[in-house]
């Protein structure tokens, strides 16, 4: 019995620990990808950040770029690269070494004035990189 | 601590949960390829709480916990009749008409002028509770493995108690263990819906994590690791799905030179441990073997020390 108590105490100190309060009118990064083959599995990206309620460009941020395979989740991490400021406020510029074509989320983790992480998903084939699809098609 | 080292331990943590997850049915002789349709249910369900109804996140994860355990339930109870490669088979098939469902799925709301919520095969971007909340990735980090080190907690007083006893019999016999007067039926439905609760916290922190899930993250590629990884580090005890979750992520993700051969690595360890060692590195006869070895050691330091004490 005493040790039920004890998990039981144990999350509920969990729940109450964190916070409760969602603060959600807070301003959020869009983020549009462009990226193109430089090389064997490697591929150079321009990121264009953006306030999404304003659309001002967001200059001025640490941007680090991650990358994770949707279809083995938490199987292949790319090593987060650090994005390079643009001639233009709000964009960046980084060079992302993959382990393999195929569809890769990328995540670009926001810090500095503004702490946020944005989600585009995409395909990188050797010759291209486009949106990924998110189902596979069937032709008859 | 280095953001990509945080990563990596994050994703061991939360991973780890899935492993368990299907060790635990493991334990009761089931082989579940369905396990990840838990951890799909458990991140939707926490997802929703704390991006769309504003709940706050332990509170979304147990109810994560909930929906995944509930779920698990309700698939065992026509399931668990089924046994072997039938009840493989019919977890697989569960998880992948999850998967389908959560394809077709659309709750959004909108918040602050923009959409938020599961839209199909979209995904349910905006899991944003860490960055509405300011909480640091290491402080995620801390909460994963204290949740994980309740887990592990949880298993070393299961494994010493009847219960644990039951799963094990019933694993080894399931009639030998009905005429020992266990109730079958009822044991391995507990077993289903621990296991799918363990699961469905796993997958709520996988979405906090990420901020987002999409339903072909939860594929069979997720549910066949998460069951490789009990079958590599061993049944004996439940440190042994978190060894193979260490050498599978852990060891495999340091050593770079690995990258891109990965799976075929991982295959392999897979089959030549499944020839080699049945039951895993720390099989039941190893784990017995080091509690042996241990607890010579505290009766010889044990011993020394009196001795010592005892000397004029």
């Amino acid at each position: 019995m005493t040790r039920v108590r004890l998990i039981c105490v144990l999350a509920a100190t969990c729940a109450v620990c964190l916070p409760a309060e969602s603060v959600l009118a807070q301003v959020r990064a869009k983020a549009d990808v462009t990226c193109r083959p430089a090389g064997t599995l490697q591929y150079d990206c321009t990121i264009v950040l953006t306030n999404s309620r304003t659309k001002e460009p967001l200059a001025g941020v640490t941007l680090t770029i991650g990358a994770d395979m949707p279809s083995m989740p938490m199987m292949h991490n790319v090593r987060p690269v650090k994005a390079e400021p643009g001639e233009t406020p709000g964009t960046y510029r980084a060079r992302l070494a993959l382990e393999m074509h195929g569809d890769w989320a990328l995540q670009l983790n926001l810090a500095g004035p503004l702490r946020d992480r944005v989600l585009r998903t995409l395909r990188f084939d050797p010759d291209r990189v486009m949106p990924a699809t998110k189902a596979p098609s069937h032709k008859h | 601590m280095d953001d990509y080292l945080v990563s990596v331990l994050s994703n061991i943590g939360v991973i780890s949960f899935v492993a368990l997850s299907a060790y635990l049915l493991l334990l009761t002789g089931e082989i579940s390829f369905g396990q990840q349709a838990f951890f799909a249910i458990g991140a939707y369900a926490a997802g929703i709480a704390t991006a769309l109804w504003g709940w706050p996140l332990g509170a979304a994860l147990a109810w994560g916990a909930l929906a995944g355990g509930t779920a698990a339930v309700l698939v065992g109870l026509p399931t668990l009749r089924l046994h072997g490669l039938y009840f493989a088979v019919a977890t697989l098939a569960f998880a992948e008409t999850v998967r389908l469902l959560f394809e077709q799925f659309r709750y959004q709301v909108t918040i602050d002028g923009e959409l938020v919520g599961p839209n199909g095969t979209d995904g349910f971007r905006g899991i944003r509770y860490i960055f509405e909340n300011d909480v640091g990735s290491l402080q995620f980090l801390g909460l994963i493995y204290a949740l994980l080190l309740a887990a592990l907690a949880a298993f070393v007083l299961l494994e010493r108690s009847r219960l644990g006893v039951a799963f094990r019999m019933i694993g080894e016999d399931a009639t030998l263990a009905a005429l020992n007067g266990i109730a079958v039926a009822r044991t391995k439905l507990l077993a289903a819906g621990l296991a799918g609760a363990l699961a469905g916290v796993g997958g709520g922190l996988y979405a906090h994590l990420t901020t987002y899930v999409e339903p072909r993250i939860f594929d069979v590629m997720l549910g066949v690791h998460s069951l490789a990884y009990g079958l590599i580090g061993g049944l004996g005890t439940a440190f042994g799905p978190l060894l193979g979750v260490l050498i599978d992520i852990g060891l495999l993700e340091s050593v770079r030179v690995f990258a891109g051969y990965r799976m075929i690595i991982f295959g392999g360890l897979v089959a030549l441990l499944l020839i080699l060692r049945p039951r895993g590195l720390l099989d039941e006869r190893v784990v017995h073997r080091i509690r042996r070895a241990w607890f010579r050691l505290l009766v010889r330091s044990h011993s020394t020390e009196r001795l010592n004490r005892d000397l004029p």
